[in-house]
């Protein structure tokens, strides 16, 4: 990273400051000129190999690439004369001869960079008469294409795959005019499928299974939101046509993703017109879920929702919310099943022990809960449990690009040899299910540990003490007690300590911070604290219970024995994941669910409610590391609504079966709004957040008055995703199904 | 995968001879295909399995080497070079001679399996040309018949006798000659211990270990004024003098023994004639710059001089030369002789030092120069042959005694290689700044066949040529720099009256588009480029603007390249384009004024 000293140099006779280190071509930057250039790629290693980027330096016999030449004190750059200007054509001369002009059937046409260079700065004409070199366009796997004669060989596809994925699945082949780009299969690849090379290809050399020959670039409208996947929040730009999402990438780097995206986030996107998808709400009748109409299906849940809460109490009714639907949608869901139903039975599939860590934390959550940018500038990064790589790729890119680009430290305690290994500085290896008794040793130097195991922690202790900033990452193998233990560990680091937990899906965290839980009100409020409860009371002009409701095991477990009589499942599996084999839906007299897929779940409701996906709406999400960003409606699916017109339709058919009052917001800005005020740390700036920024939550424990906490085991349960799934939604997603990769 | 013991026990104990694991992978593949005649993908999955790598870091390395084959090749991998050299001595009546004996042509192999055929690059036996390799034994002074001859005695299952020592490197001394370098070249066993021992060797050791601190040592270095003889013709002293003294990183010392600038033939004698002196040299620059390890990174086509120079290392290290504890001084110093795989860019201080870590040969962004960081980061030294070669002198007569027997700031002898249209090709050890014209004529013979002199390459193909009339200068650095020229690595070709300069010009771009690395567009479209329509031009389907065209683009590369590769193909090809413009105008008439050899080629 340069250092913060300055240094004055000349561009173009206009002076500038820059920090010491700064290369030419950054500094051309900043004063808005452009040094053109194809191999030089921010983050990656240098290569000066295109020499697009040829510049005249004073006192300098030949010209410099701006690309590796450090700005010096008194430099005098001029990117703009006769000899520059003939330079930069003359590349592009040399590069046209290859390269083969079938622009108007190339999928880069109209975002090509040698396009756009061409046009720039290119001759008029071309002198090139001799033949060029041809070769047969490759497919390497369902998603990545290979067209050598397109490739001007700027290697920054090997470089992503080498030093930013850590996977070196490309290489270059032959040498001279010769050289291509060869995949690590001989014929094919056999890589993470992330497509990351498809993407920093300046040309169409390197071009998209899903995406090619589809459309023209100019034919479509691209639409920021986040991915609907993992919990990282990657920011994802969706372009779309007629409605249809035909391409998900990133490429205007923006978000705090920059320009990472996984397979997922960047080809799973077509579950929304998988021929799978619910168009219709279905009814029960007998064996069988037959389609009806809207209206025929929410008279249908209203009065069977009024007539159990009329025989069996508010209690016989249970609410299991969803970690992938939006905050104010989560939010309105506990609201109904607190305010109207007046249940404390509502819960959510928990992935992380957010709630554990914030209250863990006390007073000092705020200040103490990474980001994931501050995650890539800490100095050393402690991961505990869980698999980056395959769990939450964009934490595992952080972690090796701080690694590349600052040297940061990397140590790990894990049951597995996981990926990110071959980056640590030490690796500590222990018992599946170990974690809670090494942090317990970390902490107080308590319990009973193998020997080795001892010497490596202290070894371990030793090197986490040297160090002025440390990150600590988890993933669902701490809850509870463990993260108490974790914290007090951390705490007694002599530097600066962070933590951030890792969960699994789209808006686990949000589920978490929105109440999704039985004994926690939005912003971790205790359900038995009479002040935190009377705020929400009066919000919402109810009477609220001060009693604990069920967690999703025990309302799966209360459905089997026939405590509970109605289950409402939004966007959520638990018949798959929580009931045992063969339970089936248990006793319940009625089971309703809202999802885009005939899910385990569905398939034994009597009431299906067709919903949108994350990519059909607005609204927001939070990740993994608390911080908040906008949804944006791409697509749009004949048929489902979104699962806040659910809710609100049925409010008022609950209203009209006299229960409860219909819920009172029109937009999800509207609940956005009202979740800024119920919950502290949601009173984020705006501008950012609206302008496509990721917003941090400052979780505010005081406002809300947390309590220590300690979660049963098991309670917190990982889906164990792998970088081809994530929990049931994957499944709809025929794109990252069809490589072999996510098979094996 | 199983493979043969002597295979496995060679693997084996070049993957433990290395800093880096990595940097075995060279040698492996090469010690791979002698086995098995090619490298098979189970042989990759295995290499990559030992070394810790990836397949594709495996194949992609590999590739990039010309002599290192994915298919099988004959049992007898025949070789033949037409370049510049051999090209003015009937390079290419060879090579369609081999096409029509084997019936095969370039990179084919006969439906038996037992030839395989590929025209190659200067393969350093320019003095003898036109040459080829079959396998890795050298033919030299070649004619049609003689091939035949070969042909036939492989076909016999005979190994035919391959030449002795490189053609041209022993002659009857002239007067002007200076030999210091090359003195011992000729007598018997000179590459043995005893015989260097005899004749004084080591002793410069003994004195830069017992005497000298490694200040001294590179003073009298750089009072030498021992230019590099590599072909830039950096001060070697003020090289040494960039070593930083306080690293914490291990600091190499490299012999660049990667001789494959065309013309150039002299470092293959030095070593394999003298390879103690070269050993001896390399111990002292060690000691200078407080290295305790060297390499000498030797072409792969020169696997004879490997072998020689590797058991001249035993020698060394059982005497007490090489190793630990230097004549009970102190000083230890290792040495490993590594082979390349065919890649001129290898010469690139750079990039040789990626392929010695068992990379592709692309070269590295400078700064920071190999000085500060070099091989696997450290700071390192890299020199020629015979620059190193030089060093015991220096130290065992003093610097300014050495630096006399040249010119001013130019000290020292010069090894010539001269090939091409003179009586007497040959390689010569003169005093640096002998007149051009003289050492032609008195040292070289003449023009052969009472000709006249029509072009010179003074050092390497890479150098602009100079005409009949500016070759009266004396050869040193400085002067060939205002000549518009270059001294260069001292490979020197003569081209008479009858040569097609338009021919000239097409074969050295071949070979500059045959050994560009790839790695940055001017050169790798440029090269490439020129080949074809210099090709085209010679064939005699030239167009009036081509001849602007090709001197432009050559501008175009010069001064653009990331290293000097493409400097290296544009110079020589302006040169031609200003001196002999008026050939290319001849050929527009649609065909070669000449009998050129490239002529039989044709346009491919």
């Amino acid at each position: 990273m340069p250092d913060q000293r300055l240094i004055k140099l000349k561009i173009n006779d206009r002076e500038l400051q820059v920090p010491q280190g700064t290369l030419v071509i950054e500094a051309t930057r900043r004063i808005g000129t452009e040094v053109p250039s194809f191999c030089y790629y921010p983050g990656l290693s240098l290569q000066a190999a295109c020499r697009m980027c040829l510049v005249e330096v004073e006192k300098a016999p030949k010209l410099q690439t701006a690309c590796t030449l450090v700005a010096t004190d008194g430099m005098v750059v001029r990117t703009d004369t006769e000899q520059v200007r003939q330079a930069r054509k003359a590349m592009l001369e040399l590069l046209l001869t290859n390269h083969p002009l079938d622009c108007p059937v190339c999928d880069k046409g109209g975002e090509c960079e040698l396009q756009d260079m061409t046009y720039r700065y290119g001759a008029d004409f071309s002198r090139f008469v001799e033949e060029k070199i041809h070769r047969p366009e490759e497919k390497w796997s369902e998603l990545v294409y290979y067209d050598a004669p397109r490739c001007i060989l700027c290697f920054r596809c090997v470089r992503v795959c080498d030093e930013g994925m850590d996977v070196k699945a490309l290489g270059v082949g032959l040498r001279g005019a010769n050289s291509v780009i060869i995949p690590n299969r001989a014929d094919h690849l056999e890589c993470e499928e992330c497509g990351m090379c498809i993407d920093i290809c300046p040309v169409g050399a390197l071009t998209s299974g899903t995406y090619r020959y589809k459309t023209r670039p100019w034919e479509m409208q691209y639409v920021p939101t986040v991915c609907a996947h993992c919990s990282n929040g990657c920011k994802t730009t969706l372009s779309v046509r007629n409605h249809e999402i035909l391409r998900a990438n990133n490429r205007d780097l923006s978000g705090i993703n920059k320009d990472f995206l996984c397979v997922k986030g960047r080809f799973g996107f077509d579950f929304t017109t998988n021929k799978e998808r619910i168009r219709q709400p279905l009814l029960r009748q007998g064996d069988q879920l037959f389609p009806v109409s809207w209206e025929q299906a929410a008279e249908a849940a209203a009065t069977k929702l009024k007539a159990a809460y009329d025989s069996g109490g508010k209690d016989s009714i249970g609410f299991i919310g969803s970690n992938r639907t939006s905050n104010e949608e989560n939010y309105l869901l506990q609201r109904l099943a607190r305010a109207t139903f007046g249940t404390n039975n509502i819960d959510h599939h928990r992935t992380a022990d957010y709630a554990g860590l914030i209250t863990a934390l006390g007073e000092r959550a705020a200040d103490s809960l990474l980001t994931m940018e501050q995650l890539y500038q800490s100095k050393a990064v402690l991961v505990i449990g869980n698999d980056p790589t395959n769990q939450n790729p964009l934490v595992a890119w952080q972690i090796r690009s701080a690694i590349r680009h600052f040297g940061t430290r990397l140590f790990l305690i894990n049951a597995n040899e996981i990926k990110l290994k071959r980056k640590a500085r030490q690796f500590v290896k222990i018992a599946a299910g170990q974690e809670p008794a090494v942090l317990k040793w970390l902490a107080h130097e308590e319990g009973q540990l193998a020997p080795e195991l001892v010497e490596q922690l202290v070894q371990l202790k030793a090197a986490l003490e040297a160090e002025s900033d440390v990150a600590i990452v988890f993933g669902a193998e701490v809850s509870g007690a463990a993260i108490a233990a974790l914290v007090a560990f951390g705490s007694k680091l002599p530097g600066q300590t962070r933590y951030m937990a890792l969960g699994d899906y789209a808006n686990s965290r949000g589920a978490s911070d929105m109440g999704l839980l039985p004994d926690r009100l939005p912003g971790y409020a205790r359900v038995d604290d009479a002040k935190a409860r009377e705020s929400f009371e009066q919000l919402w002009g109810c009477v609220l219970s001060s009693k604990p409701g069920l967690t999703v095991p025990q309302m799966v477990e209360a459905a089997r024995s026939g405590q509970l009589k109605v289950l409402y499942v939004v966007g959520a599996n638990p018949l798959a994941h929580f009931a045992k084999p063969d339970s089936g839906r248990g006793k319940l007299d009625l089971l309703v669910v809202q999802d885009m897929f005939l899910t385990e779940t569905a398939k034994a409701a009597d009431i299906v409610l067709p919903a949108a996906s994350a990519y059909e709406k607005d609204g927001t999400v939070t990740n993994t590391s608390g911080e908040i960003q906008l949804l944006r409606r791409a697509a749009d699916v004949m048929g489902p609504r979104t699962d806040c017109d659910l809710l609100r339709i049925l409010s008022h058919q609950l209203e009209k079966q006299g229960l409860g009052k219909a819920l009172p917001y029109k937009t999800p800005g509207e609940l956005f709004s009202e979740i800024r005020k119920a919950v502290p740390a949601y009173n984020v700036p705006l501008a950012g957040l609206l302008t496509g920024g990721a917003e941090v939550t400052r979780a505010q424990v005081a406002r809300n008055g947390h309590a220590p906490y300690d979660v049963p085991a098991g309670l917190i349960r990982s889906a164990n995703d792998t970088l081809f799934t994530s929990g049931t939604l994957s499944r709809w997603c025929t794109m990252m199904e069809s490589v072999p990769e996510a098979h094996s | 995968m199983e493979l043969p013991p002597k295979l496995s026990a060679k693997f084996e104990k070049l993957q433990t001879s290395y800093p880096a694991k990595r940097s075995a992978l060279i040698p492996m593949l090469m010690y791979a295909q002698d086995e098995f005649g090619y490298i098979s993908d189970a042989m990759i999955a295995e290499i990559a399995r030992r070394l810790d790598l990836n397949n594709v870091q495996v194949e992609e390395t590999l590739a990039y080497y010309s002599m290192l084959h994915r298919k099988p090749m004959g049992k007898y991998h025949v070789q033949v070079c037409t370049n510049v050299a051999c090209m003015l001595k009937g390079g290419y009546e060879i090579l369609e001679r081999a096409k029509k004996r084997l019936e095969i042509g370039h990179k084919e192999t006969t439906q038996d399996g037992v030839f395989s055929l590929e025209e190659v690059e200067c393969i350093g036996a320019c003095t003898g040309a036109p040459a080829m390799q079959v396998n890795y034994d050298f033919y030299e002074n070649l004619t049609p018949l003689k091939f035949d001859r070969i042909i036939e005695e492989l076909d016999a299952g005979k190994r035919p006798q391959p030449e002795p020592v490189t053609s041209g490197a022993l002659h009857d001394r002239n007067v002007l000659e200076t030999p210091l370098i090359s003195r011992r070249w000729g007598m018997k066993d000179s590459h043995k211990l005893d015989v260097y021992v005899m004749q004084g060797g080591y002793k410069a050791l003994e004195k830069a270990l017992k005497e000298m601190t490694p200040e001294s040592i590179i003073e009298e270095v750089k009072r030498s004024n021992l230019r590099g003889r590599g072909g830039a013709g950096f001060p070697a002293g003020m090289k040494w003098s960039f070593v930083p003294k306080d690293s914490p990183k291990a600091r190499y010392v490299i012999c660049n023994a990667d001789e494959s600038e065309p013309g150039t033939c002299k470092d293959r004698p030095l070593m394999e004639m003298d390879p103690h002196q070269l050993i001896e040299g390399m111990v002292i620059a060690g000691r200078a710059i407080n290295s305790h390890q060297g390499f000498i990174y030797i072409r792969g086509e020169y696997r004879y001089v490997l072998d020689i120079v590797d058991a001249a290392i035993a020698e060394a290290y059982g005497a007490g030369y090489l190793g630990k504890n230097i004549l009970g001084t102190g000083f230890d110093f290792d040495l490993l002789i590594h082979t390349g795989a065919g890649a001129y860019e290898c010469g690139e201080e750079s990039a040789l030092m990626e392929s010695l870590e068992g990379k592709r040969g692309y070269p590295r962004i400078k700064p920071p120069f190999p000085a500060v960081v070099g091989l696997y980061g450290g700071p390192t030294i890299i020199n020629n042959v015979e620059t190193l070669s030089a060093v015991p002198s220096i130290i065992r007569e003093g610097g300014e005694t050495y630096a006399n027997r040249g010119t001013p700031k130019n000290g020292g002898t010069r090894m010539l290689c001269v090939s091409g249209h003179v009586r007497k090709p040959g390689i010569y050890e003169v005093p640096l700044g002998m007149n051009m014209k003289k050492f032609i004529y008195e040292v070289a013979g003449g023009i052969a066949d009472g000709k006249k002199l029509k072009a010179v390459i003074p050092g390497g193909s890479s150098c602009p040529l100079l005409t009949a009339d500016e070759i009266d200068i004396p050869m040193d650095y400085d002067s060939l720099a205002k000549a518009g020229s270059m001294l260069g690595s001292g490979g020197m070709v003569v081209m008479d009256e009858d040569t097609c300069m338009v021919d000239m010009g097409r074969r050295i771009m071949h070979f500059y588009a045959h050994e560009s690395c790839g790695w940055c567009i001017p050169c790798r479209e440029g090269t490439t480029w020129l080949r074809k329509m210099l090709e085209r031009f010679h064939a005699g389907l030239g167009r009036e603007e081509d001849i602007d065209l090709i001197a432009e683009l050559a501008k175009n590369m010069l001064g653009r390249t990331f290293c000097p590769l493409g400097d290296a193909a544009a110079m020589p090809t302006i040169s031609i384009m200003k001196k002999w413009r008026g050939e290319f105008e001849d050929h527009l008439k649609g065909r070669c004024a000449y009998k050129s050899a490239g002529a039989l080629v044709g346009a491919r």
